[in-house]
């Protein structure tokens, strides 16, 4: 291969790539750029006044409902993804290796489950809600998440234990252990990678949601992505207290995806080797 | 999934067992607000409107002669096409990129995952910052060379491409991992033989790698499609669905007739037609993913 | 069937409430839901007070506009009883008390003692068949701001009277760097069809043929036609870019920001960009009232106030509470501390301290004030259950005018008949 083309080509794909770092930086180091503008130059580019700079939306985060969303947003995330774990993980399992004619159809439902459009069914969960007195508490969207979480659950765990080979599940069912015994001793252990990116892709489903916390929380209960909208009020939008708000929001799931992103790789891998 | 004969028939009440609380709890939070919504979408409940007992398909009938319905349908298959080409395209240059290209940068792997894992809400805020003039520090570059950068949000098809790019920022981490994962699972086996025979790296890649992604990357293509569908915090806080109705996606409007225009029931169809729309797309990835595994 | 069901429970709970037997003799927990505004996170703040006054605990609950919308939608729908007084915008009081999601206050109205010195129109803005259903705590006009050095530099001492004249100093003043002029365009009731109705009016244009008497769709005239370019003509030549996404938000800010020489907006906003603190332009900034037209001036005008839900458990303490956050007290420490100008109690207006606050911000201010609310029509936005719908779909089609995607003949035209379709539907 002739050496020059070969330069070129490398040059025209690290170009590329650092396009794409900066597709993907930029946004980011804007919105750190606008928390820490004052309100008087925010509306000038940050090359004209760059040691304008400021603390205050700090403050008005800290005085907000916002640390206390972002509390309800973790505890709320947080049940939701352990419960969906405890639920859909041993799903999963009986899907991967139990015997079923109707595998095909669970594995529509599940996709049809997470594909549901929220806005269609909040009226009667709201009334439902209502009914039973689930408004506005931590168990009820808790409850609430598990739809959106719960197929991913089962989906993903289903996906990466069935890589186990029936093998190891056999002897150890031979060696007197119970089914449930098997999956807590032998095949959660062995299948670690996948179980650490379901739990990561559950957590974030519900970290991320919107719609169905607009639907269900009061003020008790709110969680931050909500809370968020509260910046944008009549007479002014908080440019910089928003940006605060999204990134204080972003930065604890951003360790965990750095950490967890290989394990999602490597557990997909598994579902779609060609 | 991956083929599996099922291990020992004795077992299959305990396997049962096991799938007993996840249908249960589906059962519940998901299947009855579901039947609600279908309940709902045959009657006539309109807020500021008495209730009449008016049980049937109307719902479904004025649908066919809703021009907005229409209209949210083609803005909706805009979104969703568009918004799939460029996550699929990106998520594929940056996966080859970071495996054939720069595989020393695979460090950066867990930065370009980043976007990710901001919440929708977020992004939409951020991205509306960066699309509003008075604002931007685009604009404020580009004005330094005397360029004005045409204001997006105010034209029919430049706001459609604000979400756009806007979802593509934020869906393209998750595609990036799916395309890797699918790439370290092709042997390299083959690459080295192609090599061996005197391909270049470029025809390796277009008739070798990408064949074999082709799987993984219609059905991520699938999964991204019938999530664009469900776009809501975007358009909700970027175009309020203008300029006019140009970003009125159905699952917008289906919004705008529950909460706003209070006819609770027609958007319930609506919501229920997106749902079987869903349903179809579903079953074409479901059977995707069964050839996938079973290959 | 579940949702027969269902209904059955709402129904059951909006009986249920209008037997409620009140009781006050003991200090109650309300929980008050509001959306943000300068106004209402400035009560928020005063909460301790009214525990003070009463013994009741109160739980001020101030969030974003949208949030707000759907959260009072879903409580009233269910008849869940978890508010006892709500923030009501009169624009959509037609449609809460059509929904029966509202519980009059007629008599308790009648018994204040301080009853005469709540503004008569914005009290009677209220009163929907014969009920009174709400006190008002704003009344937001329409009003100008404008930069005296820019207009003085194009050789323009007073700032324009007429709508024509508007686009006349416009032309003048539109430069690269500043453009000439900004107003609301987003589309929405409260958004693009809070401002465009005044230059509509102003024109002679109107939503019906006669409201209240004959409901017919009228926006499609040549009246209505001349209104339509004058404001298309504003934005699109000689307004900022990106002016066709600009909400109240944008607009403010660009005044503030020295990004546009003229604005006009609500009044509450309009003293925003005369603060020093908030406005880097503030010292060059004046103010004025809104253009007239052929068929004279027409502000656009906002009234909002507390509202008791239908199923508000404790009608005597929510009443105290609604008659305290309306007060003339509250109104004067709000008016002082967050520069709140439009309060709805003629004494505050008399308060001295209130007075030379409003002198430091712009000696005209309280002046303009009144002679806006004078010349505002109670329905300048039609008072009708549907008119959110309505507001919202006509506030689309002009949008869709202003962006080049319908021609202003074809935005009128589909604004006409969605107005129709949506009255026919109920």
């Amino acid at each position: 291969m002739p050496k020059r083309d070969m330069s070129f080509k490398k040059i025209a794909g690290v170009t590329m790539m650092l396009a794409c770092l900066a597709f993907t930086f930029l946004p980011i180091i804007w919105s750190f750029i606008l928390s820490f503008r004052p309100t008087t130059h925010l509306f000038e580019p940050i090359w004209q006044s760059p040691t304008q700079l400021t603390w205050d939306n700090f403050q008005t985060l800290a005085r907000s409902d916002f640390p206390f969303a972002l509390f309800n947003s973790v505890v709320t995330a947080g049940g939701s993804t352990i419960l969906a774990m405890i639920i859909g993980v041993p799903a999963g399992f009986a899907l991967a290796k139990g015997r079923s004619q109707r595998k095909f159809i669970a594995s529509w439902a599940l996709l049809l489950l997470r594909m549901a459009p929220p806005v269609g069914f909040v009226i009667p969960l709201f009334l439902i809600y209502l009914n039973i007195g689930l408004l506005d508490t931590w168990i009820g969207l808790i409850a609430a998440y598990m739809v959106l979480t719960l197929p991913m659950v089962v989906w993903s765990s289903w996906t990466s234990l069935s890589q186990i080979p029936d093998e190891l599940i056999e002897a150890s069912l031979l060696d007197g252990a119970s089914l449930f015994q098997t999956l807590v001793k032998v095949v959660l252990p062995a299948a670690r990678p996948g179980i650490v990116a379901t739990a990561v892709l559950a957590f974030l489903i519900a970290w991320n949601d919107f719609f169905f916390a607009l639907v269900i929380t009061r003020s008790d209960t709110v969680t931050a992505p909500v809370a968020i909208m509260n910046f944008v009020s009549y007479a002014s939008v908080d440019w910089g207290s928003i940006a605060l708000a999204s990134i204080v929001l972003t930065l604890p799931t951003v360790p965990v995806i750095i950490f967890a992103n290989k394990y999602i790789v490597q557990s997909m891998g598994g579902a779609v080797k060609g | 999934m991956l083929p599996s004969a099922g291990v020992q028939p004795q077992f299959n009440r305990a396997y049962r067992m096991m799938l007993f609380p996840a249908v249960f709890a589906v059962g519940i939070f998901a299947i009855i607000p579901l039947l609600g919504m279908l309940g709902l979408s045959f009657t006539d409940f309109h807020l500021i409107k008495p209730w009449d007992r008016d049980i049937g398909l109307h719902n479904f009938e004025r649908l066919i002669g809703d021009r907005r319905f229409r209209n949210s349908i083609s803005v909706m298959m805009m979104l969703s096409v568009f918004g799939v080409v460029a996550q699929v395209t990106l998520g594929l240059a940056i996966a080859v990129g970071l495996e054939k290209i720069v595989p020393r940068w695979r460090f950066a792997r867990g930065m370009f995952v980043v976007p990710f894992v901001v919440p929708h809400v977020a992004v939409a805020l951020i991205w509306l910052s960066l699309f509003t003039p008075t604002l931007s520090p685009i604009n404020a570059f580009f004005d330094i060379f005397a360029i004005t950068v045409p204001p997006l949000l105010t034209s029919q098809y430049g706001a459609i491409a604000a979400i756009v790019i806007a979802d593509t920022w934020a869906s393209t981490p998750f595609v990036m991992l799916l395309i890797l994962a699918a790439l370290q699972g092709i042997s390299s086996d083959l690459d080295e033989a192609a090599s061996i025979d005197g391909a270049s790296k470029m025809q390796i890649f277009w008739r070798i790698t990408l064949p074999l992604l082709k799987p993984a990357l219609l059905m991520v293509a699938l999964f991204r499609f019938i999530e664009t569908l469900k776009h809501f915090p975007l358009i909700f806080v970027m175009t309020n669905g203008g300029p006019g109705r140009a970003t009125q996606a159905t699952n917008y409007y289906a919004y705008i007739q529950t909460f706003q225009s209070s006819n609770v029931s027609y958007g319930a169809a609506i919501a229920v037609f997106l749902f079987l729309f869903a349903g179809i797309i579903s079953f074409y990835v479901a059977r995707a993913n069964a050839r996938l595994t079973d290959a | 069937m579940k949702l027969t069901k269902s209904h059955h429970t709402i129904l059951g709970a909006l009986m249920a409430c209008s037997t409620a037997i009140p009781t006050s003799a003991f200090a109650e927990e309300l929980n008050v839901v509001m959306f943000s505004m300068p106004y209402t996170r400035a009560l928020a703040e005063l909460e301790a007070d009214f525990e003070a006054a009463t013994g009741h605990t109160v739980n001020i609950d101030v969030i974003g506009q949208d949030v707000f919308e759907n959260r009072i939608t879903l409580s009233f729908t269910g008849g869940s009883g978890d508010i006892d007084v709500v923030h009501a915008p009169v624009i959509q009081l037609q449609r809460w008390v059509t929904a029966n999601w509202l519980r009059p206050v007629t008599a308790e109205v009648a018994a204040m003692d301080t009853k005469d010195d709540i503004l008569a129109g914005p009290l009677d803005s209220f009163v929907v068949n014969g009920e009174q259903w709400g006190l008002p705590f704003l009344a937001g006009v329409g009003m100008m701001a404008y930069r005296t050095d820019i207009l003085k530099a194009a050789g323009y001492d007073a700032p324009p009277a007429t709508w024509g004249e508007m686009l006349e100093v416009a032309a003048a003043v539109d430069t690269p760097e500043t453009a000439a002029i900004a107003m609301r365009v987003a589309p929405g009731q409260g958004f693009n069809m809070f401002v465009y109705p005044q230059i509509m009016r102003a024109y002679g244009g109107a939503f019906f043929a006669d409201y209240p008497t004959d409901l017919t769709p009228n926006m499609n005239t040549a009246e209505g036609l001349e209104g339509l370019n004058t404001y298309m003509s504003l934005m699109n030549d000689y307004g900022p870019d990106g002016i066709g996404n600009f909400n109240f938000g944008e607009v403010t800010a660009a005044m503030q920001n020295g990004q546009v020489a003229m604005i006009i907006d609500e009044s509450g906003l309009i003293a925003q960009t005369l603060d020093p603190e908030k406005s880097k332009m503030a010292a060059d900034i004046s103010i004025a009232a809104v253009p007239s037209g052929p068929a004279g001036r027409s502000p656009a005008i906002a009234v909002h106030g507390l509202g008791m839900p239908a199923d508000a458990p404790h009608p005597e303490a929510s009443f105290a509470f609604m008659e305290w956050a309306t007060s003339a007290d509250v109104q004067a420490k709000i008016a002082i501390s967050a520069s709140f100008a439009d309060f709805t109690r003629a004494s505050v207006a008399s308060d001295q301290a209130v007075i030379d606050n409003f002198k430091s911000i712009h000696p005209e201010f309280l002046n303009i004030r009144v002679a806006m609310l004078n010349d505002a029509i109670g329905h300048y936005r039609p008072l009708i259950p549907q008119w959110p719908a309505i507001g919202a779909a006509v506030g689309e089609n002009i949008n869709a005018a202003v962006n080049g995607i319908l021609s202003p003949q074809e935005a009128l035209e589909a604004a006409d008949q969605e107005i129709a379709d949506i009255l026919a539907d109920g």
